[in-house]
């Protein structure tokens, strides 16, 4: 028994994590928040079936998230008008997996003949025309209003009504943690096995008997199951759907978040799908550009980081395992590169701010507020200010940033011989 | 019949921009084996600055320099993104490109705003050139057409007669070779890459005023132009040209005679009287279907035929 | 005695050029067949066809009396044929371990199940297991593999390929790039494993070939010019005149 909770420590922390959040973070928002960031952890595992897991690239994925959602809204109208009998909401999500696992057979059949940069850009076709569909067939997808539902309805088991918002959080919060036990669990199958096979090497694959088409087939299938899932979960959520829910810019959106996050390793989506839902949701009122920034930061990261956060992070497990305090030689070279990079992005940031408040022709009058501060944007003095601490910040960056490489390399070096004794 | 001459003269101007911007963009692919989600957003940048210039100096000096200046951009998002990113294999550099979408998205809406632009046609070019059955043909158009073939003509010599030309013929086919025969692979490339960003630019600096110059036009531009080079086919010039013309033609006369498929699904079985899904059916014209046609082209293409009509890889 | 492989009158072409020019060649069950020629003599391309990765123009291939002919390589392997390759051509992010069981993983009945762990299955892990003892490779389980010095990564390559059991097996120039001693443990390791398989191997060490071989073929230019013993091959004069230009040769 002792044995089965230590290796599964991890899961139950997780559960224990999900049961006590709303004690810390009570606000309605911060639910709200929080129960969006589960189904984006959902989403982002399932993309990473994709991925990180099965190497292939789709910009469409939300066709799944956003059909799954639709017609778990309209089961729950016609459940509300009488139409069809009672089925647990909270149920609902298994429905809406069993929805996206039908189209993901469906168009996954015809997209996994292809693979790399064709497989991409069938799935932006096929996202594409479901956005346009969304405008013809009126009557299923209603266009740019989309469709609500009322999700108070049926019997009240236990007088669970799904009604408040922190009811919705634990629903989200159990799906939540019976997928990502799920799509863990299948990476220790012989399926799992084998999709990172043919991601890798797709040509040995099927010379050691495995149609690559049909392991890649599958993939899509299951990974579409579960964005289904967590459409559903989404559709609960907002009580209402539209053709945002399954375009292109969710798609780029749960990319961005996956890849960010870091796309080999399972840790990776769900750090990205936490983080980017928070910055989404935060930064959103801080800036107008907030979009701007995300995108160059995901640039950055495909040049200079493209294992993601968990990559980064991951990077330094030989090291703690090696030796734990040859961790702390690192800490002040890590300060240091942060200080300065905080200097550098500070600065910059704030001209980019005041490029885009002047650019708004001063309908907002002339006086921007950065970081707190007045800013009175005619004048020449705070561009000057800006840009000189921004190159300051760059100058001192070109100092911190060597001294960091050269003390990963000493690290990794004392590293590798110890591992090597 | 006059309308329908008026139609295939717009498809095909329309188709022509098309190819400007696509010929960049199947250069790009044929050499370099990277697609560039990006592309579109070169052709809104041709718009945007042509737009900038044309407020300042007007708009023949504009003509000329906002496909230098992009060109530029190109070159360098070439030298500094690109070329750092091969090294990682083509998901890699698909996603690059994806990214620079996004953030050229907001880059013109963060310093033009997010309102469509003023965008004019020069006055000089502003009135009609001729009327011919009834219909008047507008000079600016007519120099679009003008300058587009002068410059798909002007793009054949190049490739057919000059050596950059058989350097550019020899990477459409045979990547590796150009590079196997001593040829500066990385400057070819930053080269390539500037050269189609201009093209695209100067699309836009043609097309912008006629088209609309705003935001979204690069998302709405950048889809089909996928569908073109598909269609026509990966590393097939001469493929770009008919798949250009054929799709600006044919969503032209969709959108201009906007038939109605009414007949089409009642001879199917749904019923005339039909509410819900069937009511959506029978009330779509070819207008209103005319949005879903490239990309459903697109994906049909990719399914049965991936090297397109013409091309000659797979990718 | 029965015939595992046989190649009737195969033919490929790479544009206008036929690089496979009408290939007739039969070996036996059980045997330790060798296939020899210059560079460029087409046995890279001989192997692509076998194993399904190049369509034929013409011909046919028959395994065990089954036609194969432009099957998918995955449908050859599940009826019995498995290739390794001359360029390493393994799992890169995977252990060696891991390597070794997922040439085993479909035959093992486990194909494509996704509700079970591998892990589970006793069988696949103690099969895997001893594949890595009889490649030499026991002691690196967890090793990932590109750290591998260039010998093991062969043994490796072999090991995947003998995995799944299968028994017509082909080996692309198994030594290629190898010290005396290694080749010398190679040659051991496809005599171990010839003992109940057949097996084909192209070769450019003469000497692994006329220790191993029971039988030899030679290619030359799309064609089977002689398909004998080693000795006869050795005195064959159109082979000593295209390939071999040996004197060495023994009248017997």
């Amino acid at each position: 028994m002792i044995q089965l909770l230590k290796k599964n420590s991890i899961w139950i922390l997780a559960g224990f994590v999900i049961l006590v959040l709303p004690l810390v973070f009570s606000s309605g928002f911060a639910i709200s928040l929080m129960g969006l960031m589960g189904i984006m952890v959902i989403f982002a595992l399932a993309y990473n079936m994709l991925l990180g897991q099965g190497g292939m690239l789709s910009f469409g994925h939300a066709v799944y998230f956003g059909l799954a959602g639709y017609f778990t809204i309209h089961f729950i109208n016609l459940m509300s008008e009488g139409a069809i009998g009672y089925f647990p909401v909270s149920l609902l999500p298994l429905f809406g997996g069993l929805v996206g696992l039908f189209f993901g057979v469906l168009i996954g059949f015809v997209s996994t003949r292809r693979a790399g940069t064709i497989f991409a850009l069938i799935s932006l076709g096929f996202v594409e025309m479901m956005t346009a569909l969304a405008f013809i067939l009126i009557t299923f997808f209603n266009g740019e209003e989309g469709i609500q539902a009322d999700r108070w309805v049926g019997p009240e088991p236990l007088g669970i009504t799904f009604g408040s918002g922190i009811q919705v959080y634990y629903l989200i919060g159990v799906w939540c943690l019976i997928a990502m036990i799920a799509m863990y669990a299948l990476t220790k199958t012989p399926f799992g096995r084998m999709s990172n096979a043919v991601r890798d090497n797709p040509e040995r694959a099927q010379f050691v008997g495995y149609s690559t088409q049909r392991v890649r087939w599958m993939a899509f299938a299951l990974s579409s199951f579960f964005a289904g899932l967590a459409g559903a979960l989404y559709a609960l959520h907002f009580e209402h759907i539209g053709y945002e829910a399954a375009g292109l810019e969710l798609s780029g959106e749960i990319l961005l978040a996956t890849y960010m996050g870091g796309a080999g390793h399972f840790l990776g989506p769900i750090v990205g799908a936490i983080l980017f839902t928070f910055l989404k949701g935060v930064l959103s009122d801080l800036s107008s550009v907030w979009y701007l920034y995300l995108g160059t930061v995901f640039l950055l990261t495909i040049l200079f980081a493209p294992t993601g956060i968990a990559g980064l992070i991951l990077r330094h497990e030989p090291i703690w395992k090696t030796d734990v305090r040859l961790l702390g030689k690192m800490v002040l070279p890590y300060l240091g590169a942060l200080i300065t990079l905080l200097i550098a992005t500070g600065g910059i940031i704030a001209l980019i701010e005041m490029i885009n408040f002047v650019a708004d022709e001063y309908s907002q009058g002339s006086i921007l507020s950065i970081y707190g501060i007045a800013v009175e944007t005619t004048s020449f003095i705070p561009w000057l200010a800006f840009g000189f601490i921004a190159l300051i910040g760059i100058g001192l960056c070109r100092l911190t940033f060597p001294f960091v490489t050269r003390n990963w390399d000493a690290i990794m070096d004392t590293v590798k011989e110890r591992m090597l004794r | 019949m006059n309308a329908l001459i008026f139609s295939i003269f717009n498809g095909t101007l329309y188709g022509l921009l098309l190819f400007m911007i696509s010929s960049g963009l199947t250069l790009i692919f044929s050499m370099m084996g990277v697609l560039n989600l990006a592309h579109s957003s070169l052709f809104m940048l041709g718009a945007y600055f042509a737009y900038s210039i044309s407020t300042v100096v007007g708009f023949w000096p504009a003509l000329i320099f906002a496909p230098l200046i992009v060109g530029v951009i190109g070159a360098l998002i070439e030298r500094y993104g690109l070329r750092r990113v091969h090294k990682y294999g083509h998901v890699a550099e698909l996603l690059f490109t994806f990214g620079l979408f996004y953030v050229f998205e907001d880059l013109v809406q963060m310093v033009w705003g997010k309102v469509p632009l003023p965008y004019k046609i020069p006055e000089s070019l502003n009135f009609a050139l001729f009327t011919w059955m009834g219909l008047e043909y507008s000079a600016y158009r007519v120099f679009m057409v003008l300058i587009s073939l002068g410059i798909m003509v002007a793009l054949y010599w190049l490739i057919a007669r000059t050596r950059v030309g058989l350097i550019i013929q020899g990477s459409l086919t045979h990547p590796h070779m150009v590079a196997a025969l001593g040829h500066n692979v990385p400057r070819v490339f930053m080269m390539t890459f500037g050269f189609g960003s201009a093209l695209a630019a100067v699309a836009g600096v043609l097309g912008g005023n006629v088209l609309g110059t705003e935001p979204a036009m690069a998302a709405q531009l950048g889809p089909i132009i996928f569908v073109v080079i598909v269609i026509g086919g990966l590393g097939s010039l001469g493929g770009a040209v008919i798949a250009s013309l054929a799709i600006g033609i044919l969503t032209n006369m969709a959108i201009s005679y906007d038939i109605s498929f009414k007949t089409f699904f009642v001879a199917l079985g749904v019923s005339p009287d039909a509410v819900g899904v069937g009511q959506d059916l029978i009330a779509t014209t070819s207008g209103s279907i005319a949005p879903i046609l490239p990309y459903l082209l697109l994906v049909l293409m990719l399914i049965f035929r991936p090297r397109g009509l013409f091309g000659t890889r797979d990718a | 005695m029965t015939v595992a492989l046989e190649l009737i009158g195969l033919r490929k072409s790479f544009g206008p050029t036929e690089i496979i020019r009408g290939v007739d060649l039969q070996i036996k069950k059980g045997e330790l067949h060798a296939i020899i020629g210059p560079n460029g003599a087409g046995k890279s391309t001989l192997y692509n066809l076998i194993s399904g990765m190049y369509k034929v123009n013409d011909g046919s291939i028959i395994l065990n009396g089954n036609d194969i002919t432009n099957k998918e390589p995955y449908e050859i392997n599940r009826m019995g044929l498995s290739r390794s390759f001359q360029v390493t051509n393994i799992f890169p992010k995977m252990s060696v371990f891991e390597n070794v069981r997922n040439g085993f993983l479909y035959h093992s009945g486990c194909k494509y199940s996704f509700w079970r762990f591998v892990n589970r299955r006793k069988d696949v892990t103690e099969r895997a297991n001893e594949i890595l003892q009889r490649i030499g490779l026991e002691g690196k389980h967890d090793v990932p593999v590109m750290l591998l010095p260039y010998a093991d990564q062969r043994a490796l390559e072999i090991g995947i390929t003998i995995a799944g059991g299968a028994d017509v097996i082909l080996l692309d120039e198994p030594t290629s790039g190898m010290s005396r001693s290694e080749t010398e443990r190679t040659v051991e390791l496809i005599r171990s494993i010839s003992n109940d398989k057949t097996v084909v191997v192209v070769e450019h060490d003469m000497g692994v070939v006329f220790d191993l071989a029971e039988r030899i073929s030679v290619l030359v230019y799309g064609e089977i010019i002689a398909a004998d013993t080693p000795e006869n091959i050795r005195c064959n004069p159109n082979v000593q005149e295209a390939y071999l230009e040996t004197d060495s040769c023994v009248q017997e």
